[in-house]
């Protein structure tokens, strides 16, 4: 529900103070309220007390004569709004400040000032019957009224202050400890895009349980980094153990080349030979530039690539033998395609991409290779119109060492189209496969380089 | 030539030693990179292939060592590893060229005989020749036995390419990189198909063949 709401007002501390804010409200309400009762019922009391003690005064009159020129010098030095003297003689007369008269919609107190006759206002009133007459004293309760509005007042004053105190200093932190979040979300995005010699670095003004976090997170990269400069170790350690052998084998087999004539049979075993080894070097070297690629940050050498001028030189370069295996390469040239990457990746991509619709479609069919901007992505395609790849083997084609059933009898290694997909991880491609009715559409979308 | 050869592989090291002296050099087998260091330093090497993983001082120490003394001989690295990153890598260490384990000795050999000669040529020429055949630099013809032949401008590039380093071997990995900058191997024969285009204008049409096949390593067009 507070999903509109800016991302600092969703922050902790901003929580924190509108809860330390309700709390406050709530003390204050409950401490307030009770102190107002209490006074309110003191005064209530000293007010009956008044009452009792002026009615005494009064008392004292020895008759009616007394009693109603004792009310009449009072009342006229007495504020009806204050307090009402009212005293109906046994003759029906009446004495005081004001009338008190009674109808269905209760008392109403009325002076013989004239102007404002009608007097508003509670008033708690003390009647009793005195020498043959009735005798009324009211007072205002103004000041219980009055107390009370002090009461709100003394609420809005200490609540106000609190309220925007409370807020601005959630504001702050929220916005400091936003900065601190986002320095250490970028330290992730980092790492996680494979720059792996990112760290958040807390500085010691950092809120503690932040600098905790960003502590713990520099320890996991670089745990995370010299274990993967370990992995990098072992696979060139590997590199190097196995590529001595099958430097040796060919050395071997080089030299078993130049021992003498060799009869029609050994020479084609030994191009037989030759053939598989230069399968096996292709698996292992894609093997280990996959493994780099996977584990490492190549990302470094990146620099703005214009992907027209890429598709250009490898598109020429396998024109020819592309022509002479009997199919059509077509490629138009597009501007304004630069993306951030590395060169010689993206040629080994598109190669491979070309490679593989030449070595898996008969003679006569068109390759067909666009750039195309589609919004903020350059969208690299190879598009043949072969037989295409069936639904269900399209994500499979794209792991490591699969290869179709028809495929088995072709040379390649099972690799180009995982090497491809490595490739364009690492660049922030997406890898698409497409039925291109008829034939297959493997579509590479590139983020674009910002254009200034 | 005078070359030293730094490979801790018995066969591998034996195998190019032999090879490179029956091309006519002169060739030092050293096993690890103390005895390359003290080889190098004191006798006077035309070219060094050096082997990335060699014991006690690795070859890429190694050729910051020589370099950083003011050495400034040739040097092939030999390594197991293919990336670019691990061939720039070994290029910003000095290095001038780089091979990738296992290759042909043709290629190893073309390579050498590259850097060996890599001195700037003196003047600028502005026209190439080979036999019967005139490459014009400034106004882009060429004329063989009288006839202009018509290229485009990549069957331009790989001739001149060829022109410019008679007598020399040119490996398919070679052209690949100076021609089209790429430093992965195709898998596809692209590089032939592009000589045998070149072949089918400057050579079919004639009696003899300037651009000659090496087996096992590449094409040259003889001085």
């Amino acid at each position: 529900m507070n999903r509109h709401l800016p991302a600092i007002f969703r922050s902790m501390p901003i929580h924190l103070a509108l809860v330390l804010v309700a709390v406050f409200t709530i003390v204050s309400l409950l401490s307030l309220g009770a102190t107002y009762l209490v006074t309110q019922r003191s005064f209530d009391q000293t007010i009956r007390a008044d009452l009792r003690q002026d009615m005494a005064g009064f008392r004292a009159a020895p008759g009616p004569a007394a009693l109603s020129q004792l009310v009449e010098a009072e009342a006229r030095v007495t504020d009806p709004a204050r307090m009402v003297l009212s005293y109906i003689g046994p003759d029906r007369r009446h004495y005081g400040n004001a009338v008190i008269a009674r109808d269905d919609e209760g008392y109403h107190i009325v002076t013989d000032i004239s102007g404002d006759p009608q007097i508003e206002g509670q008033y708690m009133a003390l009647t009793t019957s005195l020498r043959g007459g009735q005798l009324t004293i009211a007072r205002s309760l103004a000041e219980i009224d009055a107390l009370r509005e002090a009461f709100l007042r003394v609420l809005g004053l200490s609540l106000i202050p609190t309220i925007l105190i409370a807020l601005g200093i959630g504001l702050t932190l929220a916005r400091r400890s936003a900065r601190h979040v986002s320095t250490i979300a970028r330290t992730l995005d980092q790492l996680t895009g494979g720059e792996l010699e990112a760290r958040v670095c807390p500085a010691p003004d950092w809120p503690q349980d932040l600098a905790t976090i960003g502590t713990r997170i520099d320890k996991m990269a670089s745990a995370q980094e010299s274990s993967i400069a370990a992995i990098r170790q072992v696979s060139s350690d590997i590199a190097h153990d196995l590529k001595t052998p099958i430097q040796r084998v060919a050395v071997h087999l080089s030299e078993l080349s130049e021992h003498g004539p060799l009869d029609a049979t050994a020479r084609d075993l030994l191009d037989k030979a030759n053939a598989e080894l230069d399968g096996i070097v292709a698996t292992f070297h894609a093997l280990l530039q996959i493994a780099r690629i996977e584990t490492g940050s190549p990302k470094a050498g990146f620099e703005v690539v214009d992907l027209d001028r890429v598709c250009a030189t490898i598109v020429e370069l396998y024109e020819p033998a592309a022509t002479d295996a009997g199919h059509r390469l077509h490629y138009t040239p597009a501007s304004g395609m630069t993306i951030s990457g590395d060169r010689h990746l993206l040629g080994q991509t598109l190669a491979n991409l070309i490679e593989n619709a030449l070595r898996h479609t008969p003679a006569g069919t068109d390759v067909r290779i666009e750039l195309n901007r589609i919004r903020d992505r350059i969208v690299l395609s190879v598009t043949d119109n072969g037989p295409g790849v069936p639904e269900a083997e399209r994500e499979l084609v794209l792991r490591r060492l699969y290869r179709m059933d028809r495929s088995r009898t072709s040379p390649g290694a099972g690799l180009g189209l995982n090497l491809v997909a490595s490739i364009a991880t690492l660049h922030g491609a997406t890898v698409g496969l497409h039925d291109a009715m008829p034939g297959l559409r493997v579509e590479l979308a590139f983020p674009a380089t910002r254009t200034s | 030539m005078k070359l030293l050869v730094v490979e801790d592989d018995e066969t591998t090291g034996t195998y190019i030693a032999r090879g490179l002296r029956e091309e006519g050099h002169t060739v030092d087998l050293v096993t690890n990179g103390r005895d390359a260091l003290i080889q190098a330093t004191s006798v006077g090497y035309d070219v060094l292939i050096v082997d990335r993983m060699v014991p006690q001082i690795d070859g890429m120490t190694l050729v910051k060592t020589l370099r950083g003394a003011g050495n400034r001989t040739p040097v092939l690295f030999l390594t197991s590893l293919g990336s670019v990153e691990d061939r720039i890598e070994g290029l910003t260490a000095g290095g001038d060229d780089y091979l990738v384990k296992p290759f042909a000795f043709g290629e190893l050999s073309a390579r050498v005989a590259a850097l060996a000669r890599r001195a700037p040529t003196v003047a600028q020429e502005t026209t190439l020749h080979a036999g019967d055949l005139t490459m014009d630099l400034l106004s882009r013809r060429v004329i063989r036995a009288g006839r202009e032949i018509s290229l485009l401008p990549r069957e331009f590039a790989i001739l001149e390419h060829l022109l410019r380093r008679k007598g020399r071997v040119q490996t398919r990995t070679m052209l690949l990189e100076a021609i089209w900058d790429i430093s992965f191997d195709p898998m596809t024969n692209v590089v032939e198909t592009h000589i045998s285009r070149l072949r089918a204008k400057v050579d079919r049409p004639f009696d003899t063949d300037l651009i000659q096949t090496v087996r096992g390593a590449g094409y040259r067009i003889d001085a």
